[in-house]
């Protein structure tokens, strides 16, 4: 029974607080706004030509990652001479110079 | 849509902006999608407002609604160029205002919860704060406290819920309107409403009946 009594009460109070939501002020953006879009797209640009992650606009990290390169994708050549000492006694290994 | 675009002067002439008032929504994207500058103006001035208070609806608070509503333009320009007008560009507007409002609040809740977590460890010495609580000025104003915990439960409500419930009772929307947002069905929606509307009623009940 107490909910037959308060229920139209609480309901009208419902629809006055969603009144009250819908009849909010309309607050609009503050002026300018353009400005500050297009001011933030020009920073987007800019910080889009920066494509390269900011290590590697380093010259001494870009160097490290051209040697490793240079070490990993090579055919051995480098590692091969000391292989050579190792196995002198292997069919194939060059003589020593005297 | 890679930013090709020259960049035209921050304050160019007013009268610039005006040429496309008049234009469709239609228009408005063929010509942007060719390169005008003057459309982008004129799609910025005519729905910066609707994006603004959308986005102000969701996260109740002016900064980060100014922000998002930006990031929503710069949005809109960059991928202009993939628009299909499948929907309507209101339609897709409020679509990526409501989704990037949704995220910027996943973001900064998360935050919230990271803060609380390493104070708990004493990671960081500072004082935690909560939130500052962003009522709407009218609420501040007049002292109704009704509405500011009517606005405090809405924020607490499901993303979807939330969405729904703001476009439906704060930005007019139709049912239809806001299942074309949400990319889902009518009925979808008026389950999404009746299940906010359950949940803000059955928290509220206690201020309908005392407040």
């Amino acid at each position: 029974m107490a909910d037959l009594t308060t229920r139209p009460v609480a309901d009208q109070e419902w629809d006055d607080l969603v009144r009250q939501l819908h009849n909010q002020p309309k607050t609009g953006v503050r002026p300018f706004f353009y400005a500050r879009v297009q001011a933030r797209l020009a920073a987007n640009a800019a910080a889009q030509s920066h494509a390269l992650p900011g290590w590697l606009r380093r010259p001494a990290y870009a160097a490290l990652l051209g040697a490793l390169v240079m070490t990993l994708s090579g055919d051995g050549a480098a590692r091969r001479p000391a292989a050579a000492a190792r196995c002198q006694d292997c069919p194939g290994a060059r003589p020593q110079p005297r | 849509m890679a930013y090709s675009l020259p960049l035209p002067l921050a304050h160019a002439p007013p009268a610039r902006a005006q040429l496309n008032d008049a234009a469709t929504d239609a228009d408005l994207v063929t010509q942007l999608q060719a390169g005008s500058e003057a459309a982008f103006r004129t799609l910025v001035v005519r729905y910066q407002d609707r994006v603004h208070r959308t986005v102000l609806a969701l996260l109740r608070s002016p900064e980060e609604a100014e922000d998002v509503a930006q990031e929503v333009f710069v949005e809109v320009y960059q991928t202009i160029g993939r628009f299909r007008g499948d929907a309507t560009l209101s339609t897709w507007l409020y679509r990526l205002a409501t989704s990037r409002a949704l995220k910027n609040r996943r973001m900064a809740r998360a935050k919230k919860r990271f803060a609380q977590f390493t104070s708990l460890f004493g990671f960081d010495n500072r004082v935690l704060h909560e939130a500052p609580d962003h009522a709407h000025p009218q609420a501040l104003l007049e002292g109704q406290q009704q509405l500011r915990h009517f606005l405090a439960h809405i924020a607490r409500l499901p993303g979807q819920q939330q969405v729904a419930f703001t476009l439906r009772h704060e930005q007019d929307l139709s049912y239809e309107e806001i299942a074309a947002v949400l990319d889902t069905t009518v009925p979808a929606v008026e389950s999404l409403l009746f299940r906010a509307r359950q949940t803000l009623r059955k928290h509220l009940q206690p201020h309908l009946h005392h407040g």
